[in-house]
């Protein structure tokens, strides 16, 4: 429970993060350090270096850019469940930022880091996955965007390369699509059993597009595509619910685990499902 | 007179007990002043750490520890063959996931830890024995070899746990202990009833989730002369077993309780004995102090349990038949829950036949030890959920079936003792009479009630009262305070004296200095404790009113004392202060020998306490979440000597009944791994979790407790699983007979 030893090093600029790492390549980003601490602590992590990027003013504020909203990867959870911006154009990353652990964890971790940790049972990846966000990277090899799908490749694995850092998520705005995230939280670790993300955009009274993600549930967050498919085009009703609520983990590996097997976890979020949609009508 | 026992005075009578006092620690603990073992840091102290085991069951092959050693800062490592004293190194086999089997000592507690990571142990790993059950079939490998196991934490400190009878020869294998209650044929009772149901029940082990990990530290001189500080609600008994473990004489080795955070019964002698062979080696003090991971693994949790019951009655309601067999899963050490467990479940309704039978079985999992009210949790929830199923079973309200059949004062205990006057009875009738039951119910909601009770613990217990210079009162005892009992000890002192609480401070002394007490658990410090302080306070008075008589030129009958004088009676203003007399006793020249005496107790009769829970739940329907939307709690507790903190107590306990219903499970996988080692798996209830308690005490006085008080400590933490799942099976028609009682368990049951 004792931290091993490390080198520390708050760098100033986003120059000079990236010079850093170059220097010392076995260095980790630090953000809020609500997952990285804990994991260096147990032991799973032991990491020579760490590199505090709250000293780099680029990672920082929420920017409006017109069809998109920019939110640096520093933005703190509290932040993103409050700012006005956000939740008028992308309520759905609020309200999944609202849901993180408890008021110390929100006022400490980022957006940037909880994407980065990728870990399988978070709020953030589920709810940027149905906003359809965009990650831009950067590195000494220089910068480059990727959507949070091709982003998340399995439990606390991501496609950024050891030295790269997540600098912004750009979301593309969903102002006036009906946006939902209900969340079953494991009552030890607060962390998603299940959790669903939804945002439809009706327009004369069709689906005109739906998202739903879904976290906690698989190795990884996902994108329901064919409950998606059973919604678009449809005047929703009841059964057209259930139905799309039945398929939410189609083609998936569910995860079962001490406190919910995968047949329970199954149903868990079918309900869940059925039950988001359905408060969105 | 002021006296401690019940029958001479009328509550009205009472100037202090039964007034509600906050507690006197609560302040420093809001502070975080606690003086906790980890804050304490004995000058020059190295630190040690564990090497735990990480396989349920393997053969030592041999160990290099020549890179922990190397390490800059270490000072030694010792494997368990050198350190056979400390009784808690590995030698050459482990039988747990945890065990441990070395210990590193450094200079710097960083180190330490580091360094025990270096430690290479080359196991022979052997096949494990997990499952209790499996344990006992005539083809189970043994455990280990019963001689070899002493029992840690021992779970009948608690309790009044009367053995049964235990014949040898009948032991299965790995069994520890058989239990055994008979009366009638039950066979053949139930072939006659009118409905039988029979069930069998699934408690999980349980942690005490104290927030407060072990931890001890030691300072051997080299005279011998030991002292240890530690976290531990027994001080007397640490001091017992170092003095045994190291052979020394008792009055050499002295203990000095820490403040506790959080015992729960869990909190007996773990590392003391180590830590205390470490410092006489290394002529050092040494500290330890275990991480949350560990304490978890190397803890002496609260055991496992499978209960089959069946219960048959007669239409009316009455009971004719308890047939049960429980099985206790103790780990890799003989345990002692199984005792308590039957007896009350054989024991709380009356019944002509019987047929209990309880075992202690033994499986490659650590220790059990005991946690609040060992053993009675695991046989009222069984008990208490077979009642819930048969009233239900004869469209009986659940509180009437067990009014018709509660024991009470003069009936047949299942040990061939008679119950005492208890106060089950009075406690069912609070319940059904209390508006509770009386609030519509939402959608999906259910109650349920349950019953429990515990025997009481007895020990001999001694106290010391000193008036200071300045006339206040300074109450000495060895007590360990985890429950407010410093506080409950001010009340009685000034009630004796007629002297006001703030006046008074119970002072905590170390075992070298402190009158006798035994560990804080079983339900027996303020019952036993509390008499010794009655006792030593009404001393204290008898010499100040012979002082005061001599003074005031009266005889000592037609004295009185109140607010810190005595008084002429029916003469106001012929009076003199405690704190003139006391002066007197402290200064150079005065005539008064010191005010100061000592009061002992020997309780002979224990005082079972009995409890009565509802809980009300709400259960969605789809997705299988309960959540506890009421609760009431009505207990006998004798007197309430502070009724705020025996309501306390009690709120604790809830709180605790609920985790045990719906989340808490030390789980381990099939080969014996344990899985829920950190407080991410292992789930407490939160306040978030616990619902306003209506709370309603029942004072049935005990014969012997002080002015009629009983033990508090047990008896509410015992019947809320039942409560719970009893509410369960009434919101949604289906029992879940297997805890915790998870959503996805509330949706698979019938
Ligand atoms: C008690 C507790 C409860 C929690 N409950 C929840 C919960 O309910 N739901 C939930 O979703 N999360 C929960 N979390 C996790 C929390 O959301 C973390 O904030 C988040 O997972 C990581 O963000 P961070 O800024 O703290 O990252 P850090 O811990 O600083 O870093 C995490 C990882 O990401 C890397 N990293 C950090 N920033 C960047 C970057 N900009 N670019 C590239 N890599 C980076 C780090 O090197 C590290 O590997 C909880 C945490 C705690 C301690």
């Amino acid at each position: 429970m004792t931290l091993a030893a490390f080198a520390y090093q708050r760098p100033r600029s986003l120059a000079e993060a990236v010079e850093a790492m170059a220097e010392a390549p076995d260095a980790r980003w630090l953000s809020g350090g609500m997952s990285l601490l804990p994991m260096m602590k147990l032991e799973l992590a032991a990491p020579p270096a760490l590199l505090d990027l709250s000293g780099v003013e680029d990672l920082r504020g929420i920017r409006d850019e017109g069809d998109f909203l920019h939110i640096g990867a520093m933005t703190r959870h509290v932040e993103l469940a409050r700012d006005p911006a956000v939740r008028r154009d992308a309520h759905l990353a609020s309200l999944a930022a609202e849901r993180i652990g408890d008021p110390q964890v929100r006022n400490r971790g980022t957006v940037g880091g909880s994407l980065a940790h990728a870990d399988p049972a978070a709020d953030l990846p589920a709810a940027l996955l149905a906003l359809d966000a965009e990650v831009e990277a950067v590195s000494a090899r220089g910068r480059r965007a990727l959507s949070v799908q091709d982003l998340l490749l399995g439990p606390m694995m991501t496609a950024l390369e050891p030295d790269e850092l997540i600098v912004a998520i750009r979301i593309p705005k969903h102002t006036g699509h009906r946006q939902a995230y209900t969340k079953v939280p494991h009552p030890a670790s607060g962390y998603a059993v299940v959790g669903v993300a939804v945002a439809i955009h009706e327009e004369g009274g069709r689906v005109r597009q739906a998202a739903i993600a879904v976290t906690g549930v698989a190795l990884k967050a996902f994108r329901a595509a064919r409950a998606e498919a059973v919604l678009a085009g449809q005047a929703v009703d009841q059964e057209v619910l259930a139905e799309a609520a039945g398929l939410v983990c189609d083609g998936q590996d569910v995860l079962g685990d001490v406190y919910a097997s995968a047949a329970y976890r199954r149903q868990l979020a079918q309900v869940v499902t059925r039950r988001t949609l359905e408060g969105l009508r | 007179m002021a006296s401690a026992n019940p029958s001479d005075r009328s509550e009205a009578a009472f100037t202090y007990i039964g007034k509600s006092r906050h507690r006197e620690d609560g302040p420093a603990k809001l502070v975080g002043a606690g003086g906790y073992v980890a804050d304490l840091d004995p000058a020059g102290s190295w630190y040690a750490h564990l090497v735990l085991s990480p396989h349920p069951h393997a053969r030592i092959r041999g160990v290099d520890t020549r890179a922990a050693a190397a390490v800059a800062g270490v000072k030694a490592v010792y494997l368990g063959d050198a350190l056979p004293e400390a009784d808690l190194l590995a030698e050459s086999e482990v039988f747990y996931a945890g065990e441990p089997v070395a210990v590193v000592v450094a200079d710097d507690p960083a180190v330490a830890e580091d360094a025990a990571e270096l430690v290479e142990v080359d196991y022979d790993v052997l096949p494990a024995v997990v499952d209790a059950e499996a344990a006992m079939r005539p083809d189970a490998p043994l455990v280990r070899q019963l001689e070899d196991t002493a029992g840690r934490a021992d779970a009948g400190a608690h309790g009044d746990a009367a053995g049964g009878s235990a014949k040898t020869e009948e032991r299965p294998n790995n069994v520890s202990a058989v239990v055994k209650y008979r009366r009638g044929d039950a066979e053949a009772a139930r072939a006659e009833a009118d409905v039988s149901v029979t069930r069998r029940y699934h408690l999980p082990p349980l942690y005490q989730g104290f927030l407060e990990t072990h931890g001890s530290s030691a300072h051997a001189e080299r005279t011998g002369e030991t002292t240890i500080w530690t976290t531990t609600q027994g001080q007397f008994m640490v001091r017992n077993a170092v003095k045994r473990l190291l052979k020394l004489p008792d009055y050499r080795v002295r203990v000095v309780g820490a403040t506790v955070g959080g015992g729960f019964g869990g909190k007996g002698v773990l590392l003391e004995p180590l830590v205390a062979t470490l410092s006489q080696r290394l002529g050092r003090p040494v500290a330890m102090l275990l991480d949350r991971q560990q304490d978890i693994l190397v803890n002496n949790p609260g055991p496992a349990a499978d209960i089959e019951v069946t219960l048959s009655a007669r239409s009316d309601g009455t009971l004719v038949a308890i047939e049960a067999r429980l099985v206790f899963d103790n780990g890799a050490e003989r345990g002692g829950s199984a005792g308590i467990a039957c007896l009350m479940l054989a024991g709380t309704y009356r019944c002509p036949n019987l047929d209990v039978l309880g075992y202690d079985v033994m499986t490659h999992k650590v220790p059990i030890g005991a946690y609040r009210a060992p053993g009675a949790p695991q046989g009222y929830f069984a008990l208490e959920s077979a009642m819930d199923e048969l009233a239900g079973t004869l469209h009986m309200d659940p509180l009437q079936l067990r009014l018709k059949n509660a024991v009470q004062e003069g009936d047949d205990r299942p040990d061939g003792r008679t119950w005492p006057r208890i106060g089950l009875l009075e406690c069912l009738r609070a319940a059904a009479a209390h508006p509770f039951f009386e609030e519509p119910l939402g959608p999906n909601e259910g109650i349920g009630v349950a019953a429990g009770g515990w025997g009481g613990g007895l020990e001999p217990a001694a106290a010391a009262c000193q008036v200071t210079s300045e006339g206040r009162l300074v109450v000495q005892v060895g007590s360990i305070d985890i429950t407010g009992t410093n506080t409950t000890f001010a009340l009685i002192a000034a009630e004796e004296l007629g002297l006001s609480p703030d006046e008074v401070h119970v002072q905590f002394a170390d075992t070298a200095h402190a009158p006798y007490a035994g560990m804080a658990g079983g339900s027996k410090t303020t019952y036993t404790v509390g008499l010794a302080v009655a006792e030593a306070a009404k001393a204290v008075r008898k010499q100040v009113l012979e002082i005061a008589a001599e003074r005031l030129e009266a005889a000592v009958e037609d004295l009185d004392m109140a607010d810190g004088a005595v008084h002429v009676k029916g003469v106001p203003g012929r009076s003199v202060t405690l704190a003139e007399i006391a002066r007197d006793t402290a200064r150079f020249g005065g005539r008064t020998a010191p005010l100061i005496a000592e009061g002992r107790s020997a309780v002979t009769k224990s005082a079972p306490g009995f409890a009565v829970h509802a809980a009300r739940v709400a259960v969605d329907p789809d997705t299988g979440e309960v959540r506890v939307t009421g609760y009431l709690a009505v207990q006998d507790v004798g007197r309430a000597l502070n009724p705020k903190e025996v309501e306390g107590q009690i709120l604790g306990g809830v709180a605790q009944g609920i985790g045990r219903a719906l989340y808490e499970d030390l789980a381990y996988d099939s080969t014996g791994q344990p899985v829920s080692t950190s407080f991410l798996d292992y789930q407490m209830p939160t306040f978030h979790d616990v619902p306003r308690v209506d709370i309603v005490l029942v004072e049935v006085p005990a014969e012997q407790g002080p002015y009629g008080a009983k033990g508090v400590g047990e008896p509410p933490a015992i019947p809320g699983a039942a409560a719970v799942a009893n509410a369960v099976a009434a919101a949604t028609g289906r029992r879940v007979a297997t805890l915790p009682i998870t959503p996805e368990r509330v949706l698979a049951a019938q």
